[in-house]
C-alpha cells in the first residue's frame, strides 16, 4: 500500500511524515522533507509512532461492566447504555462532565463540547491538561487581545537571541530543541531560565536560574530591565498612552540581577527575537502573570507580531492547543469565544440545534471531585491529572464512566462503558500544532476489530441524546467546526492549508497590544529546598510510548529499578547529607512526609529536589496535588 | 564476475523494460509522493518511475532490511510451540537508485555474511537485483566521492546506467545484473566507443561539481582509532545530539536492531526492527547496567563505528557512503561531516 501522509500525534509541533503499511499493519515512519514542520527531521519519538498502534494491546470491541466485570457487547447496547447511564445521573441532579484530551483530534475535542454543552446541557468540559496552557493563553490575551502566540518553530532558527523559560524542552518538545541548536549553531544567543538543568539550558549563553514554580519573578525583572534600557518600541508607547506610565511604575520594586539586565539588552536590540515558554509546573495564576510579563516585553520591544520574531507557548502534549481552541476550557464557547458573548451563543445555537449552555465549567481536577458521571475522550486521567491517586478515587466513585480509547489504559479498570476508537493510525481528522497550524491526520490502516473512529462514536452519542446528527466523515465535523468559530478563528479551519500559519489577519485583529500595569510579584519566601515535579509529565504512561517496544524501553526500565518511586537531588544536597546514589532520603512539608530513594541529577541547584511526574503518587504525602512545595530533606 | 561489454537502450524504450522487469519481480523505483516528497516504493508501471530526482531522503535498504522485519512465526503446535523461519526470496529489483545506495546495501550485505550468516537478510538480498542510475550531478549535500561510494561505481552493481541525453549507456556488472538486460536484448544495443568515451566525460565532469560537504575520513580515522579524541570533546557533541536516531534510520550503512514478539490473531511473530545505538536503552543490559549511559559514549560509539581504522579493516569500507542524508534529517546538528570536521580539528563548532 502507498504510504500515508499524516501528522504525529505525540507532542505539539506537528510534524508530517507517512506511515508505512505493510499487509495491514504500520511497519514503519517514512520522513517527509516537503513537510513545512518537520522537513524531513523526526524525534525518536516520530519514528516510532508506527510502533503502538501495530504492537500495543488494542481496544478492539465494546465493553460493559456487569457484576463488576467488563463484557463484550454490542455497538448497540454499549451507545444505548452509555446514554442512558448519563441521562439518568443528570436527572438524578448530580454533576456529570466530559474530558476532551490533547491525544484527541480536534473533530473529537470539538464533538465532545458539543455533548457537554449542547446534548447533556453541562458546562462542564475540558481537558486534564487545560490547565497548564490555558492560563498562559490568558495572560496574553490580557496584553495582546487573543488567546494565542506567534510566529513558527522554523522561525527560532533565523533568531538572533532566543529567550527560553525552559522545563526540558529536549525531551518535550525535540523540534523546538532542534531549532535552537541550529539557531545557536548560526550565532544565536540563548538564554534560558529555570531551576533544573537540562540540554538547553547547557547549550546557553546565559541561563538564568529561577526557583521552581516562581519563574515569573524573572520575567518580571526582564519586562523592568527592558523599560529601563530604553530601546522601546514608539508606536506601542505613544499609544499606551497614561497606561505605560502605571506600567513603569508597577515595575518599580523589580529586582534586576545583572544577568537579567544583559538579557531583557540582548532582546530588545535584536532584529529577529523569540520567546519560547515551555510547560511549567506553576499555579495558574502565576501562569498567567508570567505570559503577561513576556507579551508586555515582547510589545514594549515591538517584537510582539514582527515577522522572524515568534513568540511560542508549548502545549504539554500533542492537540492541546486545539482542544482548547474548540472549547474544551472552562470559560470559553468554541474559538475562545466569552461564555456572554450572545453572538456566539446564538451561532452555536444554530449550528448545534439548541443553544449552548453558557455557565463557567469547572477544570478538570473539580470536575472529577464533584462529577458522578463523565464522558472520557481519549484520556486516562489517572496518568495525566496531577494528583493521579486523587483521580482514581474520584472515578471509581462515579455511578457512570463513559470511556473512549484505542487502547487499553489503567483507566479502564475505572469505566463502566468501554468504547474502542481508531488510534491515529487509523483515524480521519485534524490536530493544532503549538504553531496553531491545523494538520491533517490520515487513516493509514483500518481500525482494529470494532473499534470506530472516535468522531463517529462521539457523533452516534450526540444522536442519541440530541437533535439527529449526521456526519458523513470528519472532513463535515471540521467545517461545523469552522461555522461554531467565530469567523477570524474558523477561517483556519474551513479549508486546510498545512503549510500555511495563522494569519496576520487573526493574530492582531488590527489590535494594538494593551499595556498596563502589571500584578505585583510576590517575594519568593526562603526554604531549605523546594520540590518539584519534573515538569514533562509522563511520556511513559502514554499509550503510545508504553505500547511502542522501542519507546518504551527508558521508563520502564526505571520504574522496575524505582517501582515505589525516587527524588533527583543535586551533588552538592547528597554529600550535604551524606547519602549516596539509591539512598532513601525522607522529605517532610508542611503536607506531611514521606520517604523515597536519592539519585543525582548533574547540575541541579543544591535547594532543589525533583520529583517525577510518573512517581507523584508515591510523593503525594509530601507534594499534595501540588507541583510544587517547600520540603526539608534530610537522611532517612 | 562477468562484466559483459557495455550497451545502450533509448529512452523511449526504457518504459518496455521496466514493463517486462515488472512481469518477472517485485520492482521497486523512486516515485512521487503527497507532500512533494520522492520516496522509493513498489510500482506497477514504469511511468511511476521519477526519473532524475534527487536522491530521496529515506534511502532503499528498507528492500533489503524493513522496519518492520519478520524473522520467525511462533505458534502452538500439537506438541507445543512450532517455531518456523520466515524467508522473504521474492525476486526484487532496485531500479533507478543512485550509486551511494547500491553502495550501501553492498555493505549491509557484507556485514550480514559477516561471521554469523544472517540467512533471513541474505536470501532477501540474494533475490534482489539493482538498476542503478549514475550521478552525472552530485547531490547538494552528498560526499560520496570521499566514500568510494560514487558519483560512478566501478565494482559493486548489478547495471548501472549514465543518462546520456536521449539513451542510456548500460553497464552490467554481476550476473544477476544479465539476468535483466540479457532476456530484453532486443531493447539495447552495443555502446559505440563514442559513447563509452563519454561517460568517463560525465565521471570526470561529476567529480569536479561536488558542493561544500566534504568528509575527510583519513585523519579523524587516526584519531578515533588510537583514542584521541577527548571526552569533552564528545560530550560537548553530545550536547547538540537530540538522541532522535534519525542519523542511524536514514543512514544505508546502519543496521542497529532490537528483536520483539508481535502478537497476531493466535501465534506471535519475531520481528527485527531498527534501532539506534542512540538511544540510551540500546545497550541497558538486563540487570539495569548500561555501559553507555553517558551520552557522550553512545556518540563516541557511532562514530568509533563508522570511521575507526578497526572497523575498516573488518568491513573494508568507512561505515558511511557519502550520501549526505544524515545532514538533512540530524534533529541537531551531529551529522557525519559536521562531527568528521569536529575529530580531525579537535574543536566543535556544532
Amino acid at each position: 500500500m502507498d504510504p500515508v501522509l499524516t501528522t504525529c500525534p505525540f507532542c505539539p509541533c506537528g510534524c508530517g511524515f507517512y506511515l508505512h503499511v505493510q499487509d495491514g499493519r504500520t511497519e514503519g515512519v517514512i520522513p517527509s522533507e516537503g513537510d513545512p514542520v518537520s522537513r524531513g527531521r523526526l524525534c525518536a519519538r516520530g519514528w516510532g509512532s508506527h510502533e503502538a498502534p501495530a504492537w500495543g494491546e488494542r481496544l478492539t470491541e465494546p465493553l460493559m461492566r456487569h457484576e463488576g466485570r467488563m463484557r463484550p457487547v454490542s455497538w448497540e447496547t454499549a451507545l444505548e447504555a452509555a446514554a442512558d447511564s448519563l441521562v439518568a445521573t443528570r436527572r438524578a441532579g448530580r454533576t456529570i462532565g466530559v474530558l476532551g484530551s490533547a491525544r484527541a483530534t480536534n473533530e473529537e475535542n470539538y464533538l465532545a463540547v458539543r455533548l457537554a454543552r449542547g446534548a447533556l446541557q453541562t458546562p462542564h468540559v475540558v481537558s486534564c491538561l487545560t490547565a497548564t496552557y490555558q492560563p498562559l493563553l490568558d495572560g496574553l490575551h490580557d496584553v495582546t487581545g487573543r488567546h494565542a502566540g506567534s510566529g513558527t518553530v522554523a522561525d527560532l532558527e533565523h533568531c538572533e537571541v532566543i529567550i527560553l523559560v525552559e522545563g526540558d524542552v529536549a525531551v518535550t518538545h525535540p523540534q523546538v530543541a532542534g531549532a535552537i541548536v541550529r539557531a545557536r549553531k548560526a550565532g544565536c544567543r540563548l538564554v534560558t531560565i529555570g531551576a533544573v538543568a537540562s540540554q538547553m539550558t547547557s547549550l546557553a549563553a546565559l541561563s538564568i536560574a529561577s526557583t521552581p514554580g516562581r519563574e515569573r519573578a524573572v520575567t518580571f525583572a526582564l519586562v523592568a530591565a527592558a523599560l529601563a534600557g530604553g530601546r522601546l518600541d514608539t508606536a506601542t508607547i505613544v499609544a499606551a498612552g497614561a497606561s505605560f506610565d502605571a506600567l513603569r511604575r508597577s515595575l518599580a520594586e523589580a529586582e534586576v540581577s545583572e544577568a537579567v539586565a544583559r538579557a531583557a539588552g540582548w532582546y530588545a536590540q535584536a532584529q529577529r527575537a523569540a520567546i519560547v515558554v515551555a510547560p511549567l509546573v506553576a499555579d495558574a495564576a502565576e501562569l498567567r502573570r508570567l505570559a503577561g510579563d513576556l507579551a508586555t516585553l515582547a510589545a514594549a520591544t515591538g517584537h510582539l507580531d514582527r515577522d522572524g520574531s515568534p513568540l511560542l507557548i508549548l502545549p504539554a502534549r500533542g492537540n492541546l492547543r486545539g482542544a482548547c481552541e474548540v472549547g474544551a476550557s472552562p470559560n470559553f464557547l468554541p474559538g475562545f469565544a466569552p461564555l456572554s458573548d450572545d453572538g456566539a451563543g446564538s451561532r452555536l445555537e444554530g449550528v448545534w440545534g439548541v443553544p449552548p449552555v453558557r455557565e463557567t465549567g469547572l477544570d478538570a481536577a473539580q470536575m472529577l471531585t464533584v462529577a458522578r458521571g463523565v464522558v472520557i475522550v481519549a484520556e486516562d486521567p489517572t496518568a495525566v491529572m496531577p494528583a493521579g491517586a486523587l483521580a482514581r478515587e474520584a472515578l471509581r466513585r462515579m455511578e457512570c464512566v463513559v470511556l473512549l480509547d484505542a487502547f487499553a489504559t489503567p483507566a479502564l479498570e475505572l469505566a463502566t462503558v468501554v468504547l474502542p476508537i481508531a488510534s491515529f493510525a487509523e483515524n480521519d481528522g485534524t490536530v493544532t500544532g503549538l504553531d496553531g497550524r491545523v494538520r491533517q491526520v490520515r487513516a493509514a490502516v483500518r481500525p482494529p476489530g470494532k473499534a470506530r473512529p472516535g468522531w463517529a462514536v462521539l457523533a452516534a452519542m450526540l444522536g442519541r441524546l440530541g437533535p439527529a446528527t449526521e456526519y458523513h466523515g470528519a472532513e463535515e465535523v471540521r467545517r461545523e467546526i469552522a461555522r461554531a468559530m467565530p469567523p477570524d478563528i474558523g477561517a483556519r479551519w474551513r479549508e486546510v492549508d498545512e503549510a500555511r500559519v495563522v494569519p496576520r489577519a487573526e493574530r492582531n485583529g488590527g489590535r494594538r497590544p494593551s499595556l498596563g500595569p502589571l500584578a505585583p510579584c510576590e517575594p519568593i519566601k526562603p526554604a531549605p529546598s523546594v520540590a518539584v515535579w519534573d515538569g514533562v509529565l509522563d511520556w511513559g504512561s502514554d499509550p503510545l510510548v508504553r505500547y511502542s517496544p522501542t519507546l518504551c524501553r527508558d521508563s520502564a526500565a526505571q520504574r522496575k529499578l524505582f517501582p515505589g518511586g525516587f527524588v533527583e537531588l543535586s551533588k552538592e544536597a547528597m554529600d550535604r547529607l551524606g547519602v549516596r546514589q539509591g539512598w532513601p532520603v525522607r522529605l517532610k512539608s508542611a503536607g506531611g512526609e514521606a520517604v523515597a530513594p536519592a539519585v543525582m541529577r548533574a547540575d541541579l541547584a543544591a535547594g532543589v529536589v525533583v520529583v517525577p511526574f510518573a512517581f507523584r503518587d508515591a510523593l503525594a504525602p509530601v507534594m499534595g496535588g501540588h507541583g510544587v512545595t517547600s520540603v526539608a530533606v534530610e537522611r532517612a | 564476475m562477468q562484466v559483459s561489454s557495455a550497451r545502450t537502450i533509448g529512452k523511449e524504450r526504457t518504459g518496455e523494460w521496466i514493463g517486462r522487469l515488472i512481469e518477472n519481480a517485485e520492482v521497486v523505483a523512486p516515485t512521487a509522493a503527497q507532500a512533494g516528497d520522492v520516496i522509493f516504493r513498489k510500482i506497477s508501471s514504469p511511468v511511476e518511475v521519477q526519473w532524475g530526482s534527487d536522491n530521496p531522503l529515506f534511502p532503499p535498504k528498507q528492500v533489503v532490511l524493513p522496519q518492520t522485519d519478520p524473522l520467525v512465526t511462533i505458534s502452538r503446535g500439537a506438541d507445543g510451540l512450532v517455531v518456523e523461519p520466515v524467508y522473504d526470496e521474492r525476486p526484487r529489483v532496485l531500479f533507478g537508485v543512485h550509486s551511494c545506495d547500491v553502495k550501501g546495501i553492498d555493505f549491509l550485505t557484507r556485514m550480514h555474511a559477516y561471521d554469523l550468516a544472517d540467512t533471513a537478510y541474505l536470501r532477501r538480498a540474494a533475490a534482489l537485483t539493482s538498476v542503478s542510475v549514475a550521478c552525472i550531478t552530485p547531490c547538494p549535500l552528498g560526499f560520496c566521492i570521499c566514500c568510494d561510494a560514487g558519483p560512478f561505481l566501478a565494482e559493486s552493481f548489478d547495471v548501472q546506467l549514465t543518462d546520456l541525453g536521449d539513451r542510456f549507456l548500460a553497464e552490467v556488472g554481476s550476473e544477476k545484473g544479465g539476468r535483466l538486460v540479457e532476456p530484453s536484448a532486443d531493447l539495447f544495443r552495443t555502446a559505440e566507443a563514442g559513447e563509452v568515451a563519454r561517460r568517463h566525460e560525465l565521471e570526470e565532469a561529476a567529480k569536479r561539481a561536488f558542493g561544500p560537504e566534504t568528509c575527510h575520513f583519513a585523519s579523524a580515522m587516526r584519531r578515533v582509532s588510537v583514542g584521541r579524541v577527548s571526552a569533552e570533546l564528545w560530550d560537548e557533541i553530545a550536547g547538540t545530539c537530540l538522541e532522535c536516531g534519525a542519523c542511524n534510520f536514514v543512514c544505508p550503512t546502519c543496521y542497529c536492531f532490537s528483536v520483539k514478539d508481535q502478537g497476531r490473531d493466535g501465534h506471535w511473530v519475531r520481528c527485527r526492527t531498527w534501532d539506534s545505538c542512540q538511544f540510551r536503552a540500546f545497550t541497558r543490559e538486563a540487570s539495569g547496567h548500561n555501559p553507555r549511559e553517558a551520552h557522550r559514549e553512545r556518540v563516541k560509539r557511532r562514530f568509533f563505528h563508522k570511521v575507526s581504522a578497526q572497523y575498516f579493516r573488518r568491513d573494508g569500507a568507512v561505515g558511511c557512503v557519502g550520501c549526505g542524508r544524515c545532514v538533512k534529517v540530524c534533529l541537531g546538528t551531529t551529522d557525519m561531516p559536521a562531527v568528521v570536521a569536529a575529530i580531525r580539528k579537535g574543536a566543535w563548532h556544532g
